[in-house]
């Protein structure tokens, strides 16, 4: 911090002697008042505002000591000001103490003496036993009707002046006052001496709307205990226009009507739609606005500073946060093992004990943030129907649009990529997939396509299915168009089952369509969407049958934020594989490895279970310890395809923060993400569903070059 | 010329901010900073606008800093210029409702001189490629 | 660390006395050879906590590592610039830079020796000075007190 100018500092000086000044007239009217058992709050306040401004000019300007002190000061007078100390002649005595050192220790600062002042220690330590104070005591729920947003822009200080006086059960007004901004200062002056007389004034808000240029309206907000009336009487004037913020009416029980807050959600567009749907193809369903008003009624304190914009990055700084805990709460947990070995039983059991405790809490907090960082796929979901209904105005067929499941929800994060995959599968399935009308008609299906987007959870995932009623894929098409760019041979068609077929369409270069209705040119590459979903951790499947229809089901973890998973190693290596993925883990019997089709598989109760050597497929170095021991096997799947990956060491089970790779590694595959593992080591996060991916890949056995890579 | 509106109500925590923006050539024009020492002297400065950048300490008497933002916000003028908070180490809920009221970024007491000018470095730059609009 | 700000595009320019605007420069050494960059664009410079390596990543890339929850790729500089490899030496250390995408990347080097401030005059910007594919990485050639300064231009090597 250089160059601090020669006349910022000097400011800086006068301005911390005029502080110490008014701080000193203060503590002198505190002073009388307390003599007469009156406690002016507002004096308070301007002593801690004062401390508070000296405490940050200090910081600035480099002069420690003086903001030490001021730290102290600050603290004792805010616990003063917030109702949780109260001021008694001792504390006044401390603070007339704290004054005259402050201007010994601005002397010192001016003249840049070091010397050591035990004044200011011993006054530190007074102060610290000072400033402990009882906690903060709740202030009950209240109903008065606020105009909505004026509480948007109270200060925490204020809103506690706000609390404060609602407790003491004083009348709220607001003064609606006229000013000529040339003579305002004086204007203002006169108002608030009056005002004075009558209560506090908590706070001034412009109201925004001028009748000139130079004129402004600003609304006091006022506590009195005094009457309407009353302060009309003593305040009114052209200018001044004086109403009572009115209590709501309690609702029968006693308790403040209050409507719980309502998610938005499309509704359900119901099949049996009524022929006569012509020319408004789409029908989304605006949302329900007859609740949203009931909640607009509802003005109590809290529920118009319900929400607040939140940047997504705090979120994840406090999931870490979060993340670091969790390896903390682990720790934890082996250290009171190790006591209860020492023979410490009982601290051992103490020690478990809160080990429970801030377990639970912890995973309280972090499914408290979770939530905040859920949000509906209603989201997405309304965006949608507004391109289906752009697509089917392009393309000229009807499209009816259902939605379920709009309330599920899903990370933050993640809805803000899906909605690009999302529309490129819509348009894929209204270009693509449903017929033109009179098609339709010819086998009997109604003029209007059907487009369903259905969402729900299913365990540690959440479900997306995107659904048409047209001609479903055409195996044959894809199979030749497959063969013709050289991504399958021709021998190897027969072996391919449906599914095999059917994934194809993920090959990039590849779509659905025939040259004959070659409407938008290329066809939306479905190798991108599925990249897309990849890199979210989740997976695509493809269902389709002739003349019917074709289903696209997308699997998604839920949140990207903690998971369980399972840690492993290979060779010298750690990884984390998120145990949702993982359906099992076994012991590896070299023996029972047989070589199918050019892959190695091993017998699972039954069935063939392809694996693959992490530590071949990553390359990792070889250090010579694996092969000695028995390896262990751990099946992931995913959707309907199984895959055992081989690795040395399975340490267990642990929650952890999936970070994500920078963008500078996005090229890397098989990776979802790092994450800490404690004394700063960090282990790659397995991609389950892209090793799937890598080594089952249709048509490709495992070959050398895992070379055809998807572009 | 760019300038800059500083509502504060410390002068000598003006006088810094002051030196810190106008000593450091790295915004590529010339910078002028004008002052308010309440919420009422920026009402009144407001309407000479407009402003490249408006900074703002929350916690002043009077009008604080999150009834100017906001004021501001709804003002045809000033609708997009960018805006600086400045808050107190300990209060997050005055930064969160900043920020939702409008206001672009916040420092917090105590600030170093290159933290206000690559902040103050970065809203005008923002707002000078015409991405500007808040929001 | 969350990051709410990108950093500004602009150079830090102070008034020097007489060579007119001077730069700040972060000296270290790689290979036998000494190298500088811009100050205003290294973060912090830290012992090199443990390196995980990403296996398929690019050759430059030794691995990641946490800096205080903060996920940082690292690249070795020495791989970037095609100077012959080395272990870990007690002195290698990374500089933490952003690059223009955001994203927070180490660089390791041998060793950090001294700040030097050289203005606008001083900078050599030596296109035939040194051959070959490093030229895009380098900004010019210093040579405060005497010694010989290769000036890598930090958004080139942080752009890949």
């Amino acid at each position: 911090m250089a160059e601090i100018t020669d006349k910022a500092r000097e400011e800086f000086f006068s301005e911390a002697q005029e502080i110490i000044e008014t701080l000193s007239r203060n503590l002198l009217s505190l002073d009388g008042a307390s003599k007469q058992g009156v406690t002016d709050p507002s004096l308070i306040n301007e002593a801690f505002r004062a401390v508070h401004t000296l405490k940050g000019l200090a910081g600035l300007f480099g002069a420690v000591r003086l903001g030490a002190l001021s730290h102290r000061l600050e603290d004792l007078l805010d616990a003063l000001r917030l109702g949780r100390l109260q001021l008694l002649p001792q504390t006044l005595d401390v603070l007339f103490g704290a004054v005259d050192i402050y201007t010994k220790v601005l002397e010192y600062e001016k003249t840049s003496r070091d010397d050591p002042l035990p004044e200011v220690d011993a006054l530190l330590v007074e102060l610290e036993r000072l400033g402990a104070g009882a906690a903060h005591p709740s202030s009950p729920m209240s109903d008065y009707e606020f105009d909505s947003g004026m509480l948007a822009v109270l200060t925490e200080y204020e809103e506690h002046r706000l609390k404060v006086n609602i407790e003491q059960r004083m009348s709220l007004y607001r003064l609606r006052v006229q000013f000529d901004l040339a003579t305002i200062d004086r204007a203002l002056e006169q108002i608030k001496e009056k005002a004075r007389r009558h209560g506090e004034i908590i706070t001034y808000l412009p109201t925004g709307e001028t009748t000139s240029a130079d004129s402004i309206e600003l609304d006091l907000l006022m506590a009195s205990r005094d009457s309407l009336a009353a302060l009309i009487g003593s305040l009114g004037a052209d200018n001044v226009v004086i109403e009572e913020i009115s209590r709501r009416r309690r609702s029968m029980d006693g308790g403040p009507s209050r409507a719980a807050p309502e998610k938005p959600s499309i509704q359900l567009v119901h099949s049996e739609a009524a022929p006569g749907h012509g020319s408004d193809s789409v029908s989304p369903v605006p949302r329900e606005t007859d609740r949203s008003a009931a909640i607009d009624k509802d003005r109590s304190l809290r529920s118009l500073t319900q929400t607040v914009r939140v940047d997504i990055r705090k979120l994840d700084h406090l999931m870490n946060i979060v993340g670091e805990l969790a390896i903390v709460r682990g720790a934890l947990a082996r250290v009171a093992e190790r006591v209860r070995n020492d023979g410490q039983r009982r601290l051992a059991t103490e020690l478990l004990r809160l080990h429970r405790n801030f377990d639970r809490r912890l995973s309280e907090m972090q499914d408290g943030i979770l939530e905040v960082r859920m949000v509906p796929l209603g989201q997405v979901f309304e965006r949608l129907a507004r391109v289906v209904r752009q697509i089917s105005r392009e393309l000229g067929k009807e499209i009816r649009l259902v939605i379920t499941g709009a309330e599920t929800e899903i990370d933050k994060l993640i809805v803000e990529e899906l909605s690009d995959p999302l529309m490129h599968m819509i348009r894929n399935a209204i270009d693509h997939g449903i017929e033109l009308a009179d098609k339709r008609a010819e086998v009997g299906k109604p003029s209007a396509g059907t487009i369903a987007l259905n969402a729900y959870q299913k365990g540690n995932h959440v479900m997306i299915e995107v659904e048409d009623d047209g001609r479903g894929i055409d195996e044959r098409a894809i199979v030749e168009k497959a063969v013709t760019l050289g991504k399958i041979e021709r021998g190897e068609v027969e072996e391919l089952s449906r599914e095999d077929v059917l994934s194809l369409i993920f090959l990039p270069g590849l779509s659905t369509r025939s040259a004959a209705d070659d409407v938008s040119g290329r066809g939306v590459g479905m190798d991108i969407v599925k990249t897309n979903i990849s890199k979210l951790g989740g997976v695509i499947d493809v269902h389709s049958e002739t003349g019917i229809g074709t289903k696209m089901t997308i699997t998604l973890p839920i949140t990207l934020a903690i998971v369980s998973a399972l840690i492993v190693r290979a060779e010298e290596q750690i990884f984390a594989l998120p145990l949702a993925s993982v359906s099992e883990a076994l012991s590896l019997d070299e023996a029972s490895v047989r070589v199918l089709d050019g892959r190695e598989v091993v017998t699972l109760r039954g069935s063939t279970l392809p694996i693959v050597r992490i530590a071949r497929l990553l390359e990792l170095e070889r250090t010579g310890q694996s092969g000695h021991r028995m390896g262990f096997v751990v099946v992931i799947a995913l959707g309907n395809r199984r895959l055992g990956l081989v690795v040395d060491h399975l340490f267990g089970q642990q929650d952890i923060v999936v970070k994500p790779l920078g963008r500078s590694l996005g090229t890397v595959r098989g990776f979802a993400g790092a994450t800490e593992l404690g004394d700063q080591r960090v282990g790659l996060v397995l991609d389950a569903a892209a090793l799937i991916e890598e080594v089952l890949s249709s048509g490709e056995a495992q070959r050398e070059h895992v070379g055809a890579r998807y572009a | 010329m760019l300038r800059i509106l500083v509502v504060e109500d410390s002068p000598s925590m003006r006088a810094f901010v002051r030196g810190a923006l106008e000593t450091r050539s790295e915004f590529g024009e010339e910078l002028s900073v004008v002052e308010a020492a309440s919420g009422f002297d920026a009402l009144r400065l407001l309407p000479r606008g407009p402003y490249a950048l408006v900074i703002t300490d929350i916690n002043m008497p009077d009008i604080n800093g999150l009834e100017l933002v906001r004021f501001i916000r709804s003002s045809e003028l000033h609708k997009g210029t960018p805006i600086i908070l400045i808050s107190t180490q300990s209060s997050e809920r005055d930064q969160q409702r900043g920020l939702s009221l409008g206001a672009d970024a916040y420092l917090t007491k105590p600030f170093t001189e290159e933290a206000l000018c690559k902040l103050a470095g970065a809203q005008l730059e923002r707002a000078r490629s015409g991405s500007g609009a808040h929001g | 660390m969350p990051d709410l700000l990108k950093p500004s595009a602009a150079r830090a320019v102070r008034r020097g006395s007489d060579r007119g605007p001077v730069r700040e420069f972060l000296v270290f050494s790689l290979g036998g050879d000494l190298y500088g960059v811009e100050l205003t664009g290294i973060k912090e410079i830290l012992s090199p906590p443990p390196i995980t390596r990403v296996p398929r990543a690019r050759r430059e890339v030794v691995g990641v590592c946490s800096v205080r929850g903060l996920l940082v790729t690292v690249l070795d500089l020495r791989r970037k610039l095609r100077v012959e490899e080395r272990m870990l030496g007690r002195r290698s250390r990374i500089l933490l830079a952003t690059a223009p995408t955001g994203e927070v990347t180490g660089l390791l080097v041998d060793e950090v020796r001294q700040v030097v401030r050289l203005a606008e005059s001083e900078v050599e910007v030596a296109a035939s000075a040194l051959g070959g594919d490093v030229a895009e990485h380098v900004l010019g050639v210093g040579r405060p007190g005497g010694k010989f300064l290769i000036l890598l231009d930090l958004k080139a090597i942080l752009r890949d």
